[in-house]
């Protein structure tokens, strides 16, 4: 097992760099050139050249990307500019490892950008998570024992609704009623535990958590009634009930073991997914993580910052994947990794 | 809408496209306006004015600040310069300069290359520390840093010491220092500034742009500096920087001394930036008008979705001002090399067409030149000024008759499209140019917009669509900078000369323009120009962008001016308790 994890984990990295290089191949390959974006109104050739150089885009693509991944293991300094830095040491950013690259448009290094926004989609992301854990989850399983009924019915097809709109209609109709027109909560904005204590950070995450949870919540209802009724056909099921067991103890220590195993996976790729930002409720609230920030990086020709929240989301991702399939082998005696 | 006075065509156009339209409860002259319940004086002091807006600040480092928006925030709440523009004034009175750290406007001599300033005492920096003239010296030094001071309006000083400029490279590397040292110089606090060519509206240059604001320099880290805000203003920035993506709050900065200043009002206790909204959901708040969005205002405006929703009590809050950005069309003179063919096209343009898919007369106002109504000197373009708004394809046919060609004569338009709004104010143009005799083709372009019509051997296209605002209240910024061949044209780029038009007699008269001793002068000789391009086709006017925006109910003295360019103005804004 631990060689298996470490392979995977081995693998993971890999793919992780390969990831830079190929966002980097994109950027650089893109038509626009991101030194006029900078440059300013008037911009002389002259001015335009040296805004390339200050941007560090007037290398090759593979010595960037090189330079990049020194970065991360040895730290890196910006500019790179051994005349500025004798004179005026000053001006010189130091980036310590694991160095994810200095943003030009916000002067300062990514790494700091993203210890500062991953706060923001990780707590909307969580929130989210256990919103739609519990009712998703919880529902499915009154739909699945109610099967048939217009209990069940109505569960069913009133999720789908939300599923069937985008994350964007959702988000735009509970901030502009809940919060604008009718006043029943306040005007959603993000406030840290350390700003605003326990409560303003629920109170802000209250509808664009709202907002994620009704979209993922279709998905785990229908998720967990197909397993909770798989299950509830397995003969080992109908062995406790002929043991005399009650239903209530039957539903939760032998149907859900069984029925909830897969949804686990499921939702532990969901949440690794939205760890990396949610770019469309981000930005429809306001907040400023993730995914916000790397929709402003890409329309602002930010490459550094475009990198670092792409490696930061691969990361979450590929570390769910791992921790998904090493958790398999925790629950299910029957895999085996050698 | 992104207003920006730096913009490049590119952000100019690219804000034509979420122009707001609707009807109009304030202003609507082109010099102003003003509203609110105490808005004819006695403003209150205290309470919280809230920004929402959308577009994040670029820098806030004043050298390197090129925004209009963000250059006027930041001189009514932080930076204190040389000059500055009154405070809620309107029209005309608005862009005159008036002292701020300066005890006057400057002394000029030797035709306008030498112009001296004295520092005023007791204005301080945040830390109790005085505003000196070696910090005005420092400040304007850092202009020359071109390697580490990227996107500020440094093209000025450079401009007009050449000689600097090529031996200086800023206060990091110190090299030239020598020779910077004798450009411009303190002796006590009197700063002189020797320029190598005249600059008559100097005074007009820095009251409207932040290059020449002081900078302390054992506060200077360079790039690291963007976003830091050290105030020697009536307000401070809490924890001393602006956050990328969200904004900052504004605090009173209690080294301020309102006696040494006289214009800017500082109503409010606290300014609160919030960026990065949409613009549906800015005007969804204020139309909602609800807690704190009560004292709210935006430099944004309304989205056309929502021009229905703004009647009653919500259209009073709601003000309608040209903006000072104007929109043209221009022939490709690689290509369009025939004055009759360029005539029947400016002639059959359906600029009224245009301007109805934007949304109409609240969206925009008809230009009668490219220069902006609110610029000293501005006279409508005679080539233009009674041009039929919808055009005349009949006259527009014979003159193309005239001019011997082929017909239909095949023109293809590029235009920055991708969007309904534009496709359809593309194809106003093409009904008008189809009838008086051109085939027209459109050819919408988006993220390769600028390096196709940058380029200058790119003959894909015979007409395109720019955009312009004026970095100061000059015609100085505008007219050359866009058809000056000798700035603009280089082998690989058109520089802003998207025409790619290169004529010496119009140069001639931007020499003649420039080196005027006097601000007067000199627009006479830019009417002179603008009159010449128009009667070349250089360009054609469109339209200029209307500001439709709306503030809370509880915000008073709410003024839009134009030495603001025309954004609410912080200097006389304030919070009804």
């Amino acid at each position: 097992m631990f060689a298996y994890i470490v392979r995977r984990v081995a693998a993971g990295m890999v793919m992780i760099l390969a990831m830079s290089l190929v966002t980097m191949l994109l950027f650089f390959a893109s038509p626009a050139d991101p030194a006029r974006y900078t440059c300013g109104k008037n911009c002389t050739p002259q001015l335009l050249e040296q805004n390339r150089k200050a941007l560090g885009y007037d290398q090759p693509v593979l010595s960037y990307w090189v330079d990049f991944t020194k970065g991360i293991f040895v730290g890196s300094e910006f500019p790179k500019d051994p005349a500025l830095k004798k004179s005026a040491p000053e001006t010189i950013a130091d980036c310590p490892a694991p160095c994810l690259g200095y943003s030009p448009q916000s002067s300062r290094p990514v790494r700091d950008i993203i210890v500062e926004k991953l706060p923001v989609s990780a707590s909307l992301a969580i929130a989210a998570f256990i919103m739609w854990m519990i009712a998703g989850v919880g529902l499915g399983i009154v739909a699945a024992l109610r099967k048939g009924s217009i209990v069940d019915r109505a569960i069913v097809g009133s999720a789908l609704v939300f599923y069937a709109f985008p994350t964007f209609f959702i988000g735009l109709g509970l901030y502009v009623f809940l919060a604008l027109k009718w006043g029943i909560v306040p005007v959603p904005a993000y406030t840290s535990i350390a700003d605003g204590g326990v409560g303003l950070w629920l109170q802000g995450l209250f509808l664009p958590a709202l907002t994620l949870a009704l979209v993922y919540i279709a998905g785990y209802i229908r998720l967990t009634r197909a397993f909770v009724l798989e299950v509830k056909g397995e003969d080992y099921l109908r062995t406790a009930q002929a043991k005399g067991l009650t239903s209530g103890r039957i539903l939760f220590k032998h149907t859900l073991r069984g029925a909830l195993t897969p949804i686990a996976t499921v939702a532990g790729l969901d949440l690794g997914g939205l760890l990396g930002g949610t770019i469309i409720t981000e930005q429809v609230f306001n907040y400023d993580g993730l995914g916000r920030t790397a929709v402003m990086a890409a329309t602002t020709y930010d490459l550094p910052v475009t990198v670092g929240i792409v490696l930061v989301a691969a990361t979450f991702v590929i570390t769910a994947n791992i921790v998904v399939d090493v958790l398999y082998a925790v629950i299910d005696p029957r895999v085996k990794y050698s | 809408m992104s207003s920006r006075k730096r913009t490049t065509a590119l952000a100019a156009l690219g804000v034509a496209s979420v122009l707001g339209v609707s009807a109009c409860g304030g202003g609507g002259t082109t010099g102003g306006t003003t509203s609110g319940s105490n808005a004819a004086g006695g403003a209150q002091k205290g309470g919280t004015i809230y920004m929402l807006t959308k577009r994040p600040a670029e820098h806030m480092d004043p050298q390197r600040t090129y925004i209009g928006r963000d250059i006027f925030n930041q001189q009514r709440l932080v930076y204190r310069g040389l000059l500055q523009f009154p405070a809620g004034k309107s029209g005309a009175d608005a862009i005159v300069p008036i002292p701020d750290v300066a005890t006057d406007t400057g002394k000029s001599e030797d035709g306008g290359k030498k112009w001296t300033f004295t520092i005023k005492d007791g204005v301080k920096w945040e830390d109790g520390k005085p505003t000196t003239c070696e910090d005005f010296k420092y400040g304007f030094s850092r202009n020359f840093a071109t390697d580490v001071l990227t996107g500020g309006p440094s093209i000025y000083p450079l401009n007009f010491m050449p000689s600097v400029a090529k031996a200086y490279k800023g206060p990091y590397l110190k090299t030239g220092q020598d020779v910077y040292d004798k450009a411009v110089t303190c002796n006590g606090n009197v700063l002189t500034f020797n320029f190598e060519k005249p600059w008559a509206d100097f005074p007009m240059a820095i009251a409207g742009l932040n290059f020449a604001a002081p900078f302390r320099q054992d506060k200077d880290q360079g790039d690291k500096n963007n976003f830091v805000i050290f105030s020697n203003g009536p307000y401070k920035a809490e924890g001393g920087k602006w956050t990328k993506g969200t904004g900052a709050t504004f605090v009173r900065n209690d080294q301020y001394d309102p006696k040494t200043d006289g214009n800017r009002q500082a109503n409010p206790d606290k300014f609160v930036f919030t960026e990065g909204l949409t613009n549906e959901i800015i005007t969804q708040r204020l139309i909602a008008d609800g807690g704190n969005d009560k004292y709210a205002i935006t430099d944004r405006s309304i989205p056309p979705a929502f021009y229905n929703q703004i009647t009653g009590d919500v259209a009073k809050r709601a003000t309608n001002v040209p903006s000072p950005y104007t929109f043209y069309i221009l022939p490709n003179f690689n290509k369009m090399k025939n004055l009759k063919v360029r005539q029947a096209l400016a002639m059959s343009t359906d600029r009224a067409g245009y301007i109805n898919a934007l949304g109409g007369a609240k969206a925009a106002t008809l230009a009668k030149s490219l220069v902006a109504p609110d610029l000293p000197g501005y006279k409508e373009n005679p080539a233009f000024s009674s041009m039929p708004p919808s055009g005349d394809p009949v006259a527009a046919k014979k003159l193309l008759q005239e001019a011997g060609v082929a017909m239909p004569y095949p023109i293809t338009y590029t235009y920055q499209g991708g969007t309904p709004t534009s496709d359809n104010a593309a194809a106003a143009l093409k009904s008008g140019w189809d009838k008086a005799g051109f085939s027209v083709k459109l050819a919408p372009l988006t993220d390769t917009y600028y390096d196709v019509i940058q380029n200058p051997s790119n003959n894909s296209f015979d007409v395109t669509e720019g955009g312009w605002g004026a970095d100061y209240p000059s015609i100085f910024t505008v007219l050359p900078a866009l058809f000056d061949s000798r700035i603009n044209l280089t082998g690989k780029s058109n520089g802003q000369d998207y025409g790619n038009y290169k004529n010496p007699d119009a140069e001639k008269i931007m020499d003649e323009a420039a080196a005027a001793p006097t601000a007067d002068a000199a627009n006479a000789k830019w009417q002179e120009l603008d009159a010449f391009l128009g009667k070349d086709v250089a360009y054609i006017p469109n339209y200029i962008q209307n500001f439709y925006f709306l503030h809370g109910s509880g915000v008073g003295n709410y003024n839009q001016n134009p030495a603001v360019s025309q954004f609410p103005d912080l200097g006389v804004i304030s919070v009804n308790k």
